[in-house]
């Protein structure tokens, strides 16, 4: 699964370009997340990793029509499905894309279904209003999909409501809705942060499978590089509403191309017993999002920051295929600045 | 289900029981024990009285004889009419009092659930800004103001337009209804269109209309099936407390309209001081409460699935 | 992924174009010290100080605090700047609209109109005699032919047709008596009296007339000088104009002062509005509290017992127990509305103090604090007191507008404060009567019950949200 991915041939099944969104609030404008573009390929699935508060659940929230407008507005960007536009729109020639081509679960399976509305009805409700079928025909495939989400006893299930569930069957079910349709895309924000350990392994493993079998593509957000390296193919690092470092899960475990990216890594508990590892916590906090710094975001936390680096916003720099870092490190005039990253890196470990 | 209905019928019964009990105790304490006192009244009353309530025996004694004629569901007779019982009273004047509380009620609940809709929808717009204005005039005015002006605006309109498109007193045909109901449910649906407004702006900002967003489902889908639904269950828990407050609020609606319910005929009687009409109706509106509380649970078990269950 | 390589390449075709000094000189040089992260500064804030900030920057909140303020020293002050007896009836002027016109002629005291005083050669139609004053309107007309009798009527309308010639004064008894005096209620203001000829059948016959007369007040000598109006006068001359005393805002259907009743009003509105609120407030927390210490047992009883007590309809044992309790000639009623307003409203601040203290008892902080060997009175004092508090202190601001409301509900069907006892209420149950003639009665003091409760209702709302920590950590 970390295997680095062939080079691309077929055209990307999304691509997002230049995203910025904005919330005005009481305080000011806070520009939450500032000019990020990925793209993602059927059957592959793009882990997006970042901290609380760093725009990776905003920026797909805007491309599902997610973010309440007002406050939210967005300010500029593209992002399109198969080459059509579905960015301030939610919509694809008059119907309704989300939940048919781009399916999403999210983090709190406690409070992302509906109390008063039985599982199976939540299901076929998606159903019914794409696909026109009938109530009796959506509900039985309700049912399958929950069978197919490995919820035992599917039929009785199905008639129960949320509260009669556990966090990890809520999201089972979850995925089972959002699956439905069969979309191309499947968007999991945190999908794993609110459920125990060992629930977490199994709604993963449930993820990947389904994923191998209908080649569904995977946005997942998260802040654990654990499932990172578990479920990704790619890795896009977000840090103050910007993508800092995009590549391969190798890429980023192994040959990091930003600071920030290595403080996450040593910031990671090993399960490694023989090596000495201390958690490495990133001094500091993330910038004001009401004003960015001028120069690059994490200069304030950085151990290597240099004196361009809070004046002038560092430009990706391409590091190797399909990898790029956005630190003046890799400028020609730092010297050695990449070794040192390198460097830093935490030794190699292969994923349990 | 069933159990727990026939729970809560028995949990109302022991408070029917205390509130009679309270009642014949508070009128015991009046200075001077009217009941047993020999305050001037028709001789044939009094003998009345005395069969009825053994008003001659001790007070342990009239408790049980009290509580026995209760139970037979004999709410007693008239203190100053001669042989007037409470059972023709309630029965003469209830109806009218029902059938203005009921449609103060739906009245309340509808406009309610509506303005409250439609002032969550419109966050910080002008129907926002205009409705609660009118909720917070409404929660601030005593209801006697409404009846007064509202009925002074009428006598006003109808002199205007010199025929008379709206009663203003008495009762009889819709037209009668329409402007005292509306008075009585005035003050309950403002309370109400604030409640639904902060219960809807909860839930249009929950993570389960956002899962709604993220189905793709029309949002006329979303606001009747998910929004709605949701947005009225709070609204439903205060039903109760709501029919009691429309019920006593109809004593100045009825008052001011000249509507001959029984609130009406109860404020006649305190300053009449009819004392056994005033126990029977208290027990009688006490009792009534109690089951419309009740009723106002078990409908709420039935549109909440989490209540259901359990 | 090729449109991201695009432009990732374009953008650094850009960069190393560029002539930017920062990059000539030591831009490379790393940097340690200089930056470092700002550390947030914020003055630390106890609860309360935290709150009060909210509460004044809520503008309907603030409004609303100094609007509370302002009712206080019309309560308290008001009477001392407005001395007027708020019992004293100003007969001349019953019912006046505040600014209404209050010159009154100087008239002698009534005497019997002789028939000799009737001008002879009474010519145009129908005609006044003499002035026309509120202590009497004298009218005198040319016999109409065919009259058996003649009908006097008055109205405050002009009429229009027969329908309309308002209240019958009387008949004249004879179609010779041509003359009429109307001594009936007199108000100041335009009048229009109508004369209608009678057959022998008592029928109205035509050629009625109808004159229009403009009524002045009247105030008698002796009057006048019994209220001390003619002071500064050397000789009062009978037909000259005199002010009568002052009314801001009018008078009621007995003519006392409006203002002087609101004030005495106010006192007795609010002292029911925020006694009973602080006394039940007060029984409830001790009980709640008490019920939530001890727990077990002794709570499931005493949470029983409030649960029947909050069942009883609440207005009609307020009547009841009003009842119960007798108001005696001369009292005021205020004490028996708050004993029975206190003995039915405890349970609703009991349960939510017995809910907010089984609350606490069980949050982390407080094991924590436990744990660290804090003894009771310490929790008490530390935690529990000052998470209550802020319930406690908002179901009190939100009980006074429902005590106010009650008791002038109470007031109004009769049932509140007795007679002479001025409340906010009882003036409204007054002023319903007139209401259609004279507004202004019903105005007053519903407008003054409306401001308090708005203002109490908004403050409460601005205090909840003041003091809602679960509000202030969603921020």
């Amino acid at each position: 699964m970390t295997a680095p991915a062939p080079p691309a041939k077929q055209p990307p099944l999304l691509t997002v370009e230049n995203l910025q969104v904005e919330f005005e609030t009481y305080g000011g404008t806070v520009q939450a997340v500032r000019g990020v573009s990925f793209s993602v390929e059927a059957g592959k699935t793009l882990a997006i990793v970042g901290e609380s508060g760093c725009g990776k659940s905003v920026t797909v929230q805007a491309l599902m029509g997610l973010v309440p407008m007002p406050p939210g507005r967005l300010k500029s960007g593209t992002a399109e499905l198969r080459g059509r536009n579905i960015l301030g729109t939610s919509q694809i020639d008059g119907l309704d894309f989300r939940g048919r081509e781009i399916g999403m679960i999210f983090q709190d399976p406690m409070t992302s279904l509906n109390p008063t509305m039985t599982i199976g009805r939540q299901i076929a409700e998606t159903l019914e209003v794409h696909l026109g079928w009938s109530r009796k025909k959506a509900f039985a495939r309700a049912i399958e999909l929950l069978d197919m989400a490995r919820i035992p006893e599917a039929a009785q299930r199905a008639k129960q409501y949320p509260f009669e569930f556990s966090g990890g069957m809520l999201q089972r079910a979850m995925i089972a809705m959002a699956i439905a349709c069969e979309p191309a895309i499947l968007i999991a924000d945190e999908p794993t942060t609110a459920l125990d350990v060992t629930i977490q392994a199994q709604v993963l493993d449930l993820l990947g499978d389904l994923q191998r079998e209908h080649g569904t593509a995977i946005i997942l957000i998260t802040h654990d590089l654990g499932v990172v390296a578990r479920m990704a193919d790619e890795v896009a690092v977000m840090y103050a509403g910007q993508i800092v470092e995009r590549g391969s899960v190798d890429d980023i475990f192994y040959r990091p191309a930003h600071p920030y990216t290595v403080g996450l890594r040593a910031a990671m508990p090993s399960n490694n017993p023989d090596a000495e590892h201390r958690l490495l916590p990133i001094e500091g906090s993330p910038p004001d999002l009401f004003s960015p710094p001028a120069g690059c975001a994490y200069a304030a936390r950085c151990p290597h920051a240099m004196r361009i680096c809070s004046t002038h916003e560092p430009a990706p720099f391409v590091v190797g295929a399909d990898h790029y870092g956005k630190c003046w490190l890799h400028h020609e005039k730092a010297a050695g600045g990449a070794s040192m990253i390198a460097a830093a890196a935490a030794p190699p470990e292969k994923k349990s | 289900m069933l159990s727990y209905t026939i729970k809560r019928l028995i949990q109302g019964l022991i408070t029917v029981w205390f509130i009679a009990t309270a009642t014949f105790l508070a009128m015991h304490a009046v200075p001077g024990n009217p009941l047993s006192g020999a305050k001037a009244m028709n001789v044939e009353i009094r003998q009345n009285l005395e069969r009825k309530y053994g008003l001659n025996k001790p007070v342990g004694e009239q408790y049980l004889i009290y509580m026995g004629n209760l139970a037979r569901g004999d709410l007693g007779i008239s203190f100053t009419q001669k042989n007037r019982e409470v059972n023709d009273i309630i029965r003469e004047h209830f109806p009218v009092s029902a059938t203005l509380g009921i449609m103060a009620v739906v009245f309340a609940a509808l406009g309610g659930a509506l303005f409250g809709a439609l002032t969550a929808l419109n966050r910080n717009k002008w129907p926002d800004t205009v409705i609660m204005l009118a909720v917070i005039l409404g929660i601030s005015v005593p209801s006697f103001v409404f009846a007064a002006f509202s009925q002074l605006m009428v006598v006003k309109i109808n002199a205007l337009l010199g025929i008379s498109i709206l009663p203003v007193a008495g009762w009889g045909t819709v037209s009668h209804m329409l402007l005292p109901s509306l008075v009585l449910g005035l003050g309950t649906m403002a309370y109400l269109t604030r409640l639904m407004r902060s219960s809807m702006l909860e839930i249009i900002n929950s993570d389960y209309i956002r899962t709604a967003n993220a189905k793709g489902l029309p949002q006329t889908r979303i606001f009747l099936q998910h929004e709605m639904r949701n947005a009225i269950l709070p609204l439903v828990t205060v039903l109760g407390p709501s029919i009691a407050g429309i019920t006593t609020g109809s004593f100045v609606v009825e008052l001011v309209f000249a509507i001959p319910g029984l609130g009406r005929y109860f404020v006649q009687a305190v300053q009449q001081l009819d004392y056994t009409v005033i126990m029977g109706t208290t027990v009688f509106f006490g009792a009534f409460l109690v089951l419309m509380v009740i009723l106002v649970d078990l409908l709420y078990g039935l549109i909440d699935p989490r209540v259901r269950v359990s | 992924m090729t449109g991201t390589t695009q432009s990732v390449q374009s953008t650094l075709a850009a960069q190393t174009t560029l002539a930017d000094p920062a990059l000539q000189q030591g831009a490379f040089e790393p940097i340690r010290s200089e930056l470092r992260v700002q550390a947030l500064t914020r003055p630390s804030l106890s609860y309360w100080q935290d709150a009060w900030i909210r509460l004044k920057a809520n503008k309907r909140a603030s409004l609303s605090l100094w609007i509370i303020i302002g009712l206080l020293l019309f309560t308290a002050l008001g009477p001392q700047v407005w001395r007027v007896n708020p019992a004293e009836q100003d007969l001349l002027q019953i019912s006046s609209a505040p600014g209404a016109e209050r010159s009154a002629i100087l008239v002698a005291p009534h005497s019997p109109w002789a028939a000799s005083d009737v001008p002879p050669g009474t010519a145009a139609g129908l005609q006044l005699v003499g002035r026309a004053t509120t202590q009497q309107v004298r009218l005198a007309w040319q016999p109409i032919p065919g009259a058996a009798d003649y009908m006097v009527y008055r109205n405050i309308v002009e009429p229009k047709g027969k329908a309309t010639f308002g209240l019958p004064l009387g008949p004249t008894g004879s179609g010779d008596i041509t003359r009429f005096e109307d001594m009936l209620d007199l108000q100041p203001g335009i009048s229009f009296y109508s004369v209608v000829p009678l057959d022998a059948g008592g029928n109205q016959g035509p050629g009625s007339k109808t004159l229009r007369v403009e009524i002045v007040n009247a105030i008698t000598l002796q009057q006048a000088a019994d209220r001390r109006l003619l002071e500064g006068r050397k000789t009062p001359e009978l037909g000259t104009m005199i002010k009568l005393p002052f009314h801001p805002l009018g008078t009621d259907y007995l003519g006392r002062d409006m203002l002087a009743r609101l004030m005495q009003g106010a006192q007795v509105s609010l002292f029911i509005g925020i006694v009973a609120p602080l006394l039940f407030v007060l029984i409830g927390v001790v009980y709640g509290s008490m019920a939530g210490f001890i727990g077990g047992r002794a709570d499931q009883i005493m949470m029983r017992f409030a649960d029947f007590v909050v069942a009883l309809p609440f207005l009609l044992f307020m009547i009841l127990f009003k009842i119960a309790f007798g108001i005696g000639p001369g009292e005021s009623g205020i004490f028996p509305l708050i004993v029975a307003m206190v003995i039915l409203l405890w349970p609703g601040t009991a349960r939510l103090v017995r809910g907010q203290i089984l609350q606490v008892r069980e949050e982390a902080y407080v094991n924590a604090a436990r744990l660290l060997g804090a003894r009771t009175g310490y929790l008490v004092m530390r935690h529990m007191i000052p998470n209550t508090m802020g319930v406690i202190l908002v179901t009190l601001t939100f009980a006074i507008p429902s005590a106010i409301f009650t008791e002038a509900f109470l007031s109004f069907i009769g049932m509140g404060v007795a007679a002479p006892t001025a409340s906010w209420g009882s003036m409204s149950n007054d002023g319903i009567k007139s209401m259609l003639t004279h507004p202004h009665e019903l105005f007053f003091p519903a407008l003054l019950i409306s401001i308090t409760v708005l203002a109490f209702n908004l403050l409460g709302d601005g205090l909840r949200d003041a003091l809602d920590a679960k509000l202030r950590s969603r921020e």
